[in-house]
């Protein structure tokens, strides 16, 4: 999923970079004090353990193999600030290192690497856990599984939505067209999905069971507090607001695809229709151009909203239970 | 992808004492950091191609003539390949075969361009490079440390795989292999551990040597006569290009 230079076009690659050096420094400035003294070397050997734990390839099947991502594994481990700044130094080091990338696409690639994947990792997973673990059979597996697919689904999303949108705004000098670039990403990586799943599942429980001092993120801290200041700081918020971020961060290359060609009308319509939530499902159907970008996006707005609701009907379970 | 290039630590020595001997090596990483940063994105803007053969030409003869190792560029180059090949041949196909071919030489330039940065500098003089370049401390600092321990880390990881192996281990067979996946996760989840468990003496160790966040540099170098003529070499290049590329389009 590393782009290289020259593959997107110049807007994309620019819009792409000016969002990421945003939620990084925002990752940055809440992680700061965090990463002050100890937390410094730890994050280090934690990114070159992602790192290395990236070059564990696992058989898809077919003589294909495929290799984790580690964004939600990363995640769900320290917590996703630290994340993406450490996701951040493990891509620097394969774009500068390694080639594994390049530099005017590094914000592409951070955005979708370092911020989408372990920020829709860390917020699904906590969104789902407390389902999972309410109905007794499935258990904390479950929402972890289901936080590393949709990790790898939705970075691998926004990477065929890159695509799609370059070759959209170049008439076809960068970039890959949307009914190739879509089933193509996402066929491949839903499947890739599955094996990262299946080992971040596995590499939890191990990891809880043989030393659960790796994991820096605890749960259960803001029992003390009440009111207003417990639910602000609940995870399910939290989870929320990630996972309302990483569509958020979608929406100004949603738009440039969009005003491809149209007026600025159209436009204001789909940006009111936006910031209400619902119509994101319905809008791409009327001003997509084809079919798999309407079906794409039509997936990803319904997604979104599943969660958002998700989150708003926890949070007044849990306000119902505290009154 | 990633496995091939490394097989690590004394490889990676290798590149570093032969960069510390070429002349490309020794110039000053800023430098080095800024003009080909220049160059790659001057590539990435152009949509001709006769300027995009230009660009390849010049990615081609400087690669060449910095001396880096040809053995490790090329197969550097070739890992990148299938994601460069994919993209230009999907272009190729539905785009036609110029916009195909122009992709193609697009990308390949500025992954030369970058590889031979990559390859024919000191690692540790490339990120002091980015420091310099006033790139925040604490990025630089966990850049440096993550480098250091990701050598020897993966050397860790190369030894359980040795043993993963003299224990029967194949690989797996497939996503429904609930052996092997079991196998593959206790692998990574013992990398995790193992880093994590490193962190403390990694922690003591630096203390002990009076860490501070914002690393001091251990090589100063100034910008000589070398380094501003590598840049402005560069820089026009990039500049040419741009203007020929925008002289065009109006």
């Amino acid at each position: 999923m590393h782009i290289p230079d020259g593959l997107m076009d110049p807007i994309v690659a620019a819009i792409g970079l000016v969002e990421f050096l945003f939620v990084v420094g925002a990752a940055l400035v809440v992680s700061r004090r965090a990463l002050r003294d100890k937390e410094l070397p730890r994050t280090a050997l934690l990114s070159a353990g992602i790192f290395v734990a990236q070059m564990v390839n696992f058989p898809v099947g077919g003589g294909t193999t495929g290799h984790l991502i580690g964004g939600a594994l990363f995640a769900i481990m320290v917590g996703p600030a630290m994340a993406i700044v450490g996701m951040t130094v493990v891509l620097l080091i394969q774009a500068l290192m390694f080639g594994d990338g390049g530099i005017t696409a590094f914000g592409l690639n951070g955005l979708n690497m370092a911020v989408i994947a372990p920020l829709t990792g860390w917020g699904v997973f906590n969104l789902v856990k407390p389902i999972a673990v309410r109905s007794k059979r499935l258990g904390e597996g479950m929402a972890v599984a289901v936080a590393s697919w949709a990790s790898v689904f939705v970075a691998a999303a926004a990477c065929a939505a890159e695509l799609a949108v370059s070759y959209a705004i170049s008439s076809g000098a960068y970039g890959i067209a949307a009914t190739v670039s879509v089933p193509a990403m996402l066929g491949y990586h839903a499947i890739i999905g599955i094996g990262e799943a299946i080992i971040t599942v596995g590499v939890i429980a191990y990891v809880h069971q043989v030393s659960p001092e790796t994991f820096l993120h605890r749960a259960g801290t803001n029992t003390s507090r009440s009111g207003t200041a417990r639910i602000l700081s609940s995870k399910t918020i939290h989870a929320t607001i990630a996972v309302l971020v990483v569509f958020a961060l979608a929406l100004p290359f949603y738009f440039l695809y969009a005003s491809d060609g149209k007026d600025g009308l159209e436009q204001t319509v789909a940006g009111t229709g936006v910031s209400e939530g619902e119509p994101i499902a319905k809008s791409p159907f009327s001003y997509g151009e084809s079919y798999f970008a309407a079906l794409f996006a039509g997936i990803m707005g319904f997604l979104a909203v599943a969660l958002a609701t998700l989150g708003i009907l926890k949070l007044i379970d849990s306000r119902k239970m505290s009154g | 992808m990633i496995v091939a290039h490394i097989s690590v630590g004394r490889s990676i020595q290798r590149l570093d004492e032969h960069a510390s001997q070429i002349w490309f090596g020794r110039l000053d990483p800023r430098a080095k950091l800024l003009g080909v940063l220049a160059f790659v994105v001057a590539t990435a803007l152009l949509t001709r191609t006769t300027l995009l053969l230009a660009s390849l030409a010049i990615a081609i003869v400087f690669a060449a003539s910095s001396r880096v190792p040809v053995g490790h560029l090329s197969r550097a180059y070739l890992a990148a390949l299938p994601f460069v090949l994919v993209a230009s041949a999907s272009v190729f196909v539905f785009g036609g075969a110029e916009k195909g071919l122009n992709m193609w030489m697009r990308v390949s330039a500025c992954t030369l361009a970058l590889l031979t940065l990559a390859t024919g500098t000191e690692t540790f003089n490339l990120f002091s490079g980015l420091r310099r370049l006033k790139v925040p401390a604490l990025l630089t600092t966990l850049l440096m440390l993550t480098y250091r321990y990701l050598l020897l880390i993966s050397d860790e990881y190369e030894r359980m795989k040795t043993a993963r192996k003299a224990r029967g281990f194949a690989g797996g067979r497939n996503l429904l292999d609930r052996n092997g996946m079991r196998v593959l996760s206790y692998t990574a989840g013992m990398v995790l551990i193992r880093s994590s468990a490193r962190a403390e003496h990694v922690y003591e160790g630096l203390k002990a040597r009076g860490f501070r966040e914002d690393m001091s540099m251990w090589k100063r170098s100034t910008i000589a006569l070398a380094d501003a003529s590598f840049m402005a070499v560069f820089f026009a290049a990039s500049v040419v290009l741009l203007a020929l590329q925008i002289e065009v389009v109006i």
